[in-house]
């Protein structure tokens, strides 16, 4: 068996099915990742090369747009803001999405069903038409322009995200764990804590670095609630593309939107062992 | 104290009544199995000892004490699942430890008492594994293991060799044998295999519809069912069923009229009868019913034949070898005491000694 193994390996790679499969990820990839590539390319032109027809892929490289934007947009101060917004509406939705994900996947409760499903019909409601209320309810409460705003805001579609997703992880674990931890002595936070939460680490990396995205990239309630203080990045990168009166300046444009997707990308590469196991297998080990 | 009394419970989810108020009393050190076909409520009984399960009516009482309210942690008990219910983030030694770290017994001593319960299950050499990398029979021992560590009042197994293969579950069966012969403690063992029952338990319960069908030592249940549904459990290959009206001298008149004699007389002077006789209890003889060879399946130590007699097929173990060939007639010769008298019903179709 094993020596045959190889031969037929070697006869997949050959057929052509396997090449046009092979030729249709790498079309993939190119309209996916050509964007991203032009968009790092232009941030590091000159104004003249940025503009040339047809488009220049080679050309003198320089930092001057980084330099000069990064001063005048207060731009670390939005990054700065970012992480927090980010860092602060992921982790608190985790700590309450998660329990009650547990809740609803494990606790015997009339009605845990319905619970379940309005939240999660929450989420049908289009955030634009909940950003104007949110506005008026923070001025009432003074909370405009300060990141618990924003933290609480990105809460209410994230906590609906994060007990949905850690539901599912829940439910595919087997309920034995937990009362074979309750009779070895826990009571059911303890089996959570102990047992049920070391397992689910890596459904619950995952789900907390897609609830930082999503919130890192947020633009509507950060443009509505905040102005100057807590403002974000993808609020600068709007206004940017918006400038009406000096129209859109594309180097900083570019730039700036470097500035938003590396951190990503390289949080992504960093956790990817983690975030492709937790999406793979649901932390489901026997 | 291991005892374990169980009073009238009653179980019932919303209107649905799964358990019909069960009795049964269990002595320290006893072996008891609870068995059945799936759905008799046999695994919710274990669940409602174990404290998984609330109790809808009546009493639990483990030690003497009444355990109706009392959280799992504090009955005193371990349980054996039959998915083993291993914590795949912990080694072997952590598993097994993990219930005497949730009692805060001291490091030196859970080490001792890992270390001890490894040695009498072999698991030494692979203490520093994850469940993940151990084979089914060995996630089993560890499964023991952590039961064995507590030293509780009351060991509870939930169907623990269902999992593996035919092989290896006789061999863990014997070792789940030996081990209460050697630690002596209380053991309530759910299974839906007879045949396991029958070889580990000091008594065995078996349950049929949330009701107790019969209980006592395995070998009563063999020699005195008390019912047709135990009579059809019990025993591997099934008990012969032939249903008929009792005539004058001691004659059986099956449904097509063909009338067999019966060297005994039903003790309770029905009129309708099914009548059991187990495989093993047909003799091959020169006088008894006649029968028509169909089938010889031999194995060596014994021989299995299914013969047609009067229309029904059954089943006749002969011990060692046959010169029966397939088209022979044969005369079928029961002893007196193997025949068993039952009321005239449906015989019940059970899977178990096949599945098993």
């Amino acid at each position: 068996m094993s020596a045959r193994a190889p031969a037929v390996s070697y006869d997949a790679r050959n057929t052509l099915g396997h090449r046009l499969r092979i030729l249709a990820g790498i079309f993939v990839s190119i309209v996916f990742l050509f964007p991203i590539y032009w968009m790092v390319l232009t941030s590091f032109k000159q104004q003249v090369d940025i503009f040339t027809n047809p488009p220049t892929f080679f050309f003198e490289p320089t930092l001057a747009t980084y330099k000069e934007y990064m001063r005048r947009a207060d731009i670390v101060r939005r990054i700065v803001n970012t992480i927090i917004v980010a860092a602060g509406s992921g982790l608190l939705s985790i700590v309450v999405g998660t329990m009650a994900g547990y809740a609803l996947a494990r606790i015997r409760l009339r009605g845990a069903g319905t619970i379940g499903l309005i939240i999660l019909l929450s989420r049908g409601v289009p955030p634009i038409a909940l950003a104007v209320p949110m506005f008026l309810v923070a001025r009432k409460l003074g909370l405009t322009d300060k990141h618990i705003t924003l933290i609480l805001a990105y809460s209410t579609f994230l906590i609906p995200y994060v007990m949905w997703l850690m539901r599912g992880f829940f439910l595919a674990l087997p309920k034995e764990l937990e009362e074979s931890a309750m009779i070895d002595g826990c009571s059911r936070y303890g089996a959570f804590f102990k047992i049920i939460l070391p397992i689910s680490l890596p459904g619950l990396l995952s789900t907390l670095i897609f609830s930082m995205i999503l919130a890192w990239e947020e633009l509507l309630f950060a443009l509505v609630l905040t102005n100057r203080y807590a403002s974000t990045i993808p609020v600068a990168i709007a206004g940017i593309a918006g400038d009406t009166v000096n129209g859109a300046n594309w180097g900083a444009l570019t730039a700036v939107g470097t500035i938003t997707v590396v951190p990503v990308v390289i949080f992504a590469l960093l956790v990817q062992k983690w975030l492709i196991k937790g999406l793979a297998d649901g932390a489901t080990k026997g | 104290m291991g005892t374990v009394q169980i009073r009238e419970v009653r179980k019932s989810y919303g209107a649905v009544q799964v358990l019909h108020g069960i009795s049964i009393d269990i002595e320290d050190g006893e072996f008891v199995a609870l068995v059945g076909p799936s759905g008799c409520g046999k695994s919710t009984l274990l669940r409602m000892i174990a404290g998984l399960e609330s109790i809808s009516g009546g009493d639990i009482a483990i030690g003497n004490r009444v355990v109706n309210n009392v959280a799992p942690k504090d009955r005193d008990i371990a349980m054996v699942f039959q998915n083993y219910a291993l914590y795949p983030h912990k080694n072997v030694r952590d598993n097994m430890g993990f219930a005497l770290q949730q009692r805060r017994v001291p490091k030196p001593e859970i080490a001792k008492r890992v270390n001890e319960a490894a040695r009498i299950l072999g698991l030494e050499h692979l203490l520093d594994r994850k469940p993940r990398q151990l084979s089914g029979g060995q996630r089993q021992r560890v499964a023991m293991g952590r039961a064995i560590v507590r030293d509780p009042n009351v060991f509870l197994f939930d169907e623990p060799l269902s999992n593996l293969d035919a092989k290896l579950r006789v061999q863990m069966r014997s070792e789940i044998k030996e081990l209460h012969q050697r630690l002596k403690t209380t053991t309530i063992y759910v299974t839906h295999d007879q045949i396991e029952a029958m070889t580990l338990a000091d008594r065995v319960v078996v349950m049929n519809g949330g009701v107790v069908e019969q209980e006592g030592p395995p070998l009563e249940l063999y020699d005195r069912p008390a019912s047709l549904f135990v009579a059809a459990f019990i025993g591997s290959p099934p008990m012969n069923f032939l249903q008929g009206q009792i005539i004058e001298g001691n004659g059986l008149r099956l449904e097509d009229n063909t009338v067999l004699g019966l060297p005994a007389a039903d003790p309770k002077q029905r009129r309708q009868v099914t009548i059991g006789v187990r495989p093993e209890h047909f003799v091959i003889a020169e006088t008894g019913w006649p029968a028509t060879v169909s089938i010889v399946e031999p194995t060596g130590s014994e021989t299995q034949i299914t013969a047609r007699l009067a229309g029904q097929l059954i089943r006749i173990l002969v011990r060692g070898r046959t010169s029966a060939m397939p088209g022979d007639e044969i005369r079928l010769a029961v002893t007196p005491g193997d025949i068993h008298f039952f009321d005239a019903a449906p015989i019940p179709e059970l899977a178990s000694a096949e599945d098993a």
